[in-house]
């Protein structure tokens, strides 16, 4: 469908609403088709050759596989249980035995920021994926069928965006009270997805509006396509690639709203191993034991920072008017 | 030449000078200065007759003045009473005041401001927590300007030692300022709302900011306070508040987190930091009864489904858990393993840890003949709440413990309101770690410990027992007068609690606070008194 | 135009409303109430009862939200239910505070963007490009309560207290209360390790838009001009890229108020700042219904009007786009 007689325009979506830093950037709504003789090339491959020119995205890459494979193999890396607490080894210094040392608790530093990677990447991207599965139809549906449905739903949508980030959250978090394991997590996952939601539905709603006003959409329909083979076809491709870009971002943006919530007191509660908890936990034996507190906060934001990279990178590669 | 012995001479003569010079020199307090203190936690409102909280009681304590005061050796020393005297039978107190005591706006504090007060104090409208302390008070009269007599309907071994220090004592304001203004202008801090007769002068309250108070001069004890202004505020963060003491922001901390003190002592060495036996229990407490048909506060109970049954109590409170351990763990060792209803620092605390040394073989034993073994294992609910982090290290060492007795400690962790909501209206809840209240006496524990037989009884007795043997206890050793007779009796008392399980103490929980060096003048008295008026800055 | 304009300022008061109004409820589906706290040591469930018909707090959620609405009308935010003092009074003493933390945040950001975008700008595709917009970029991966625990490790604890850890003193003439600290060097003190554990996040955004922007201009003939001059490159890229930037810089700053509000939270708490935001979070944390009544008021209110300055300022870049 692509082809290059289209105007490339960078239309800019206004997309009010401060909670998600990625959500005020000026998103290109079409990839650029650029006229050249690599035009047989599909948009995809050129990207990803951009990508690959990229030296800081392929770094942010290298860390979420790391990451990535470190979470899912965290019971075979990690040394030691990361919930056992053993009351004989308390606040051990870093050894062979205990490569990061021990906290408070004689629970082993390496073996819990090896599993926090778990939470934080389950956090990170769950909460992003559900509200990509949720905020995407909404926006399709609002965008498409316009009229009253459209005033509806982004009604709502106003009102979670009208709400500061960590208020809503906060709130949120205090309602579902914080608890530990897999429930207390998928608290916090519903929480920060619930704020994300929005800025799936209006991004995806802008770029169907924008395909909504050409013409063959009407071609398609007297055509005889459904909608929502329309949709499948001519509208989601041209939202991918800001939907791939404010999902990697987004993951870097949740992983933080975790720990500042667990900072708070209002993440994933102990002996779940978290990040943020650690992080906090441990700031007051900072001078003695600096590391208890550091390296949570070192893995934070490496993962963040790998999030940061790469989807930096997959915006420039899909889209190098921006650069 | 016997010159050595000459020169030693001299030189001892020197230095002795210096010394001299030196001592008295740093005996002479100097005046001036703002005495700038750091709460751990928020005041919660200056209503000083109702407002609960140790933050708004150490500001009473120095804006408003009391009969007497308690020293830390359990002496009495007058306040705002210059003398007393009780009668041989302990049914009549007579206090003599001081001259010259003064509110702050000049009118003078009698014997009839004291009356309105102490009626105040028993009167139910005004829904002070001190109320039931009250409840021996027959009469207060007036019998001159400087006389007040209070009678008691029977003998009250512990009248002084609750006027010095239960929470607040009795904290006197202004009976014009009170009919002047209302609940909600004194809550507020309202200007002009707030009369004490102490030694200082209630400035203003920002909530979030600051609170402050400035010398009054007209206090009755001559030259004090030395400080002209007291400025408070509230940092929550303890490392926030470790770097303001280092930087010199503040002079004192009222009360400091155990569990900084070493990091404390190490950035800080030459502050004083000042602690003494511990007078709060770190309590594991187990929830006796539940409601019987299921609507919270019914004075209908039913036994709990697993603390109800005492065998049960006794194999996880008594047997199942090492204190020693936890002490170890949770407090490096600077806190007390303990048994006890009542503190090591209660007033006639009774060492009881004998009753109940960990022994995880009889634990088990009294579990199996509750019923509970492999075929039918034990899981439970330890519910702690985010107010103080050691809270949530005793828990996951309980949990540790409880597993190698075969028991499932499953950790609730939350905030400290819903925890109260749910202690104190009787939600559902199995074990809670949390250390409630400072204790001066065994007496000040009634209200926390008391059977719970009717809609009146405290909502503050969390676990629910029934046992009014409890409450027969207490009013005998409230009676007893006879200090020898009175001791037996607390030991009776307290080995029967442990006995029962009704009352879980685990450990003391250590209290701290921090003065820097340069801070003189404070006599450490735990929470019970916190007085600034002797404090002064060297510098 | 016109007309849209007048529509979206008309929709501001029922949004905000509409927010006030989903609080309300949210806080009240929270477990607990703040009777427990009011009552303390006195509680017994017959007063906890005559408490809870005293402050109404047993009527239909509906009706006390109209009951709070009634008094907001009249000028009345409501009084905190624990401490008594009047919701208003204290939302406009802790309102400086934050406002100044926010400004000065977003010159933080400023202050680190610029020359980063600059270098990147002028040096595009180098080492130096890369390293700049680098630091742009870890800023943004700390959390800020990290940065501030840093920051409160290397200048209060460590180098002999240079920076002071908490607290506040406000600018002269700006003292809200009977008591308080006030001098410029002072304020500034205060402020500074706050503002910048604050806007240090935001730097990599502006970077990035900033930098595109100046490319933009480097493209143009003013920089090939300037070099035939023999002037230097950097100035007046700086110059045409502000007059370029300005607009949408002040959009993405805009549209970086929910972030900053939130992190205001976390960083006035780490630094107990008097400010907005510990007063929000103590008041969800204490559930003190009528203090977070006013914090998500006033903080809805700001949020609002400042999305709609910038989606005007949207429309005025492209008036192509239609709002349905």
């Amino acid at each position: 469908m692509a082809n290059g007689s289209e105007p490339v325009g960078l239309k800019r979506r206004s997309i009010s609403g401060g909670a998600g830093s990625e959500a005020g950037l000026v998103v290109a709504t079409e990839v650029a088709w650029p006229r050249s003789a690599e035009r047989s090339e599909s948009p995809f491959a050129q990207g990803v050759r951009r990508l690959r020119r990229s030296t800081t995205s392929l770094i942010g890459l290298a860390i979420v596989l790391a990451l990535v494979l470190v979470a899912i193999f965290a019971d075979v890396l990690a040394p030691q249980s990361p919930i056992a607490s053993d009351q004989t080894h308390t606040f051990e210094r870093p050894s062979r035995d205990y490569p990061l040392g021990t906290d408070q608790l004689g629970r082993d530093m390496l073996s819990r920021v090896i599993h926090g990677a778990r939470v934080s990447l389950a956090v990170g991207v769950t909460s992003v994926l559900l509200a990509l599965l949720l905020g995407v139809p909404l926006g399709l549906v609002a965008g498409f069928y316009g009229g009253r449905l459209d005033g509806g739903i982004m009604r709502v949508m106003d009102l979670i965006l009208a709400f500061p980030i960590y208020l809503l959250a906060i709130i949120l978090m205090v309602i579902f009270t914080p608890t530990a394991g897999v429930i207390g997590t998928m608290k916090v996952v519903g929480a920060i997805a619930i704020v994300r939601i929005p800025i799936y539905a209006r991004l995806v709603r802008g770029s169907v509006l924008s395909v909504k006003e050409k013409e063959f959409i009407e071609a398609c329909r007297a055509l005889g396509q459904r909608d929502p083979a329309i949709i499948a076809r001519h509208v989601l491709p041209n939202c991918l690639a800001p939907i791939i870009v404010t999902t990697t971002l987004g993951i870097a943006t949740s992983i933080i709203v975790e720990a500042t919530l667990s900072f708070l007191g209002l993440g994933t509660q102990p002996p779940t191993p978290s990040w943020g908890w650690d992080l906090k936990a441990n700031i007051a034996f900072i001078q003695a034991n600096a590391w208890l507190s550091l390296f949570p906060g070192i893995a934070i934001f490496v993962t963040v920072l790998g999030f940061n990279l790469f989807g930096d990178g997959l915006r420039d590669a899909l889209d190098p008017r921006l650069k | 030449m016997r010159t050595r012995p000459l020169l030693l001479g001299l030189a001892v003569f020197l230095s002795a000078t210096v010394l001299l010079a030196d001592a008295s020199l740093a005996a002479e307090p100097k005046r001036g200065g703002t005495l700038r203190v750091s709460y751990g936690n928020e005041i919660a409102n200056l209503d000083f007759h109702t407002a609960p909280g140790y933050e708004m009681m150490w500001v009473a304590m120095n804006v408003g003045c009391g009969l007497i005061d308690i020293t830390p050796d359990g002496k009495f020393v007058g306040d705002a009473a210059e003398s007393w005297q009780v009668s041989p039978d302990g049914l009549l107190y007579t206090f003599k005041l001081h001259k010259n005591v003064l509110f702050h706006d000049g009118t003078p504090m009698d014997a009839a401001a004291v009356k309105f007060n102490i009626d105040r104090m028993r009167d139910p409208a005004t829904k002070s927590g001190m109320r039931p302390f009250y409840e021996p008070v027959h009469s207060v009269e007036v019998l001159d300007p400087r006389t007040v007599q209070v009678r008691l309907k029977q003998p009250y071994a512990f009248f002084l030692h609750m006027l010095a220090a239960y929470r607040t004592g009795l904290t006197i304001l202004s009976p014009a300022s009170i009919q002047k203004f209302t609940v909600d202008d004194r809550k507020q801090g309202k200007p002009g709302a707030i009369v004490g007769c102490g030694p200082f002068k209630f400035i203003e309250w920002v909530k979030g900011s600051h609170l402050a108070m400035e010398r009054f001069d007209k206090y009755f004890v001559p030259g004090l306070p030395y400080v002209d202004k007291v400025v408070i505020r509230v940092i929550k963060d303890p490392v926030t508040e470790m770097a303001a003491f280092k930087a010199g922001e503040i002079d004192f901390i009222a009360s400091f987190s155990p569990e900084h003190v070493d990091t404390m002592r190490a950035q800080n060495p030459k502050a004083q930091i000042m602690t003494g036996k511990e007078t709060t229990p770190m309590m594991a407490a187990m929830k006796v009864t539940v409601p019987k048909d299921g609507k919270p506060m019914s004075p209908d109970r039913a036994p709990h489904p697993i603390f109800g049954d005492l065998r049960v109590r006794k194999a996880i409170g008594c047997y199942g858990i090492d204190r020693q351990e936890i002490v170890k763990i949770a407090f490096k060792g600077q806190a007390t393993p303990w048994v006890g209803m009542a503190p090591p620092g209660t007033l006639e605390s009774v060492n009881v840890n004998s009753m109940c040394p960990y022994d995880q073989a009889k634990a088990k034993a009294l579990l199996a003949q509750a019923g509970y073994g492999p075929s039918k294992p034990l899981t439970l609910e330890l519910m702690t709440n985010t107010e103080k982090s050691v809270f949530n290290v005793i828990a996951t060492v309980i949990k540790e413990q409880l597993g190698r007795i075969g028991v499932t400690a499953n950790i609730r962790l939350v905030d400290k309101v819903s925890w109260m909501n749910t202690t104190l209206g009787d939600g559902p809840w199995d074990m809670y770690v949390e250390d409630l209240l400072s204790l001066l006496t065994i007496d000040s524990n009634g209200y926390l410990s008391t059977a719970y037989v009717s809609t009146k009884s405290s909502a503050w007795s969390h676990p629910r027992h029934t046992d009014t043997k409890v409450d027969d206890y207490y009013a005998r050793y409230a009676k007893e007068l006879d200090s020898a007779k009175r001791k037996a009796l607390a030991k009776e008392f307290l080995e029967y609690m442990a006995d029962n399980m009704y009352w879980n103490t685990i450990s003391g929980s250590p209290f701290y606070m921090v003065a820097q060096p340069w801070t003189k003048g404070y006599t450490y008295n735990a929470e019970f008194e916190v007085h600034w008026d002797k404090v002064w800055l060297d510098k | 135009m016109r007309t849209y304009m007048l529509r979206r300022l008309f929709h501001v008061v029922p949004t905000v409303l509409m927010i006030s109004f989903v609080v309300f409820v949210m806080m009240r589906s929270v477990p607990g109430d703040p009777v427990v706290s009011v009552l303390g040591d006195a509680y017994t469930e017959e007063d906890a009862i005559k408490a809870r018909e005293a402050y109404g707090l047993n009527k239909p959620i509906v009706f006390q939200y109209f009951i709070w609405l009634g008094k907001l009308v009249q000028g009345d935010w409501g009084a905190s239910i624990l401490s008594g003092r009047p919701v208003l009074q204290d939302v406009l003493i802790r309102l400086p505070v934050t406002l100044e933390l926010i400004v000065l945040s977003m010159g933080v950001a400023l202050v680190i963007a610029i020359p980063a975008a600059l270098i990147g700008a002028l040096r595009q595709n180098t080492w130096a490009d890369y390293t700049a917009t680098s630091v742009a970029m870890i800023g943004v991966s700390i959390p800020e309560f990290f940065i501030g625990v840093l920051l409160l490790l290397a200048f209060s604890i460590g180098l002999g207290g240079l920076l002071p850890s908490s607290g506040w003193v406000y600018l002269p003439g700006t003292c809200p209360t009977m008591l308080c600290g006030v001098s410029l060097w002072g304020n500034m003190q205060h402020v500074l390790m706050p503002a910048f554990a604050l806007g240090v996040g935001r730097a990599a955004i502006l970077t990035r838009l900033l930098r595109a922007s100046m490319l933009e201009v480097i493209r143009t003939e003013y920089v090939t001009t300037a070099r035939a001059k023999g002037l230097s490159e950097a100035p007046v890229v700086f110059k045409h890229a502000l007059k370029n930037a300005l607009i949408p810089t002040v959009t993405v700053m805009g549209l970086q108020v929910g972030f900053l509000i939130g992190g205001a939270i976390v960083v006035e708490t780490l630094f107990a700042m008097p400010g907005l935001g510990t007063f929000g979070i103590d008041a969800i944390l204490a559930r003190d219904y009528q203090q977070v009544q006013g914090f998500a008021l006033i903080t809805a209110f700001a949020f609002v009007v400042i999305n709609l300055l910038v989606d005007l300022t949207y429309t005025f870049l492209d008036p192509r786009i239609r709002y349905s």
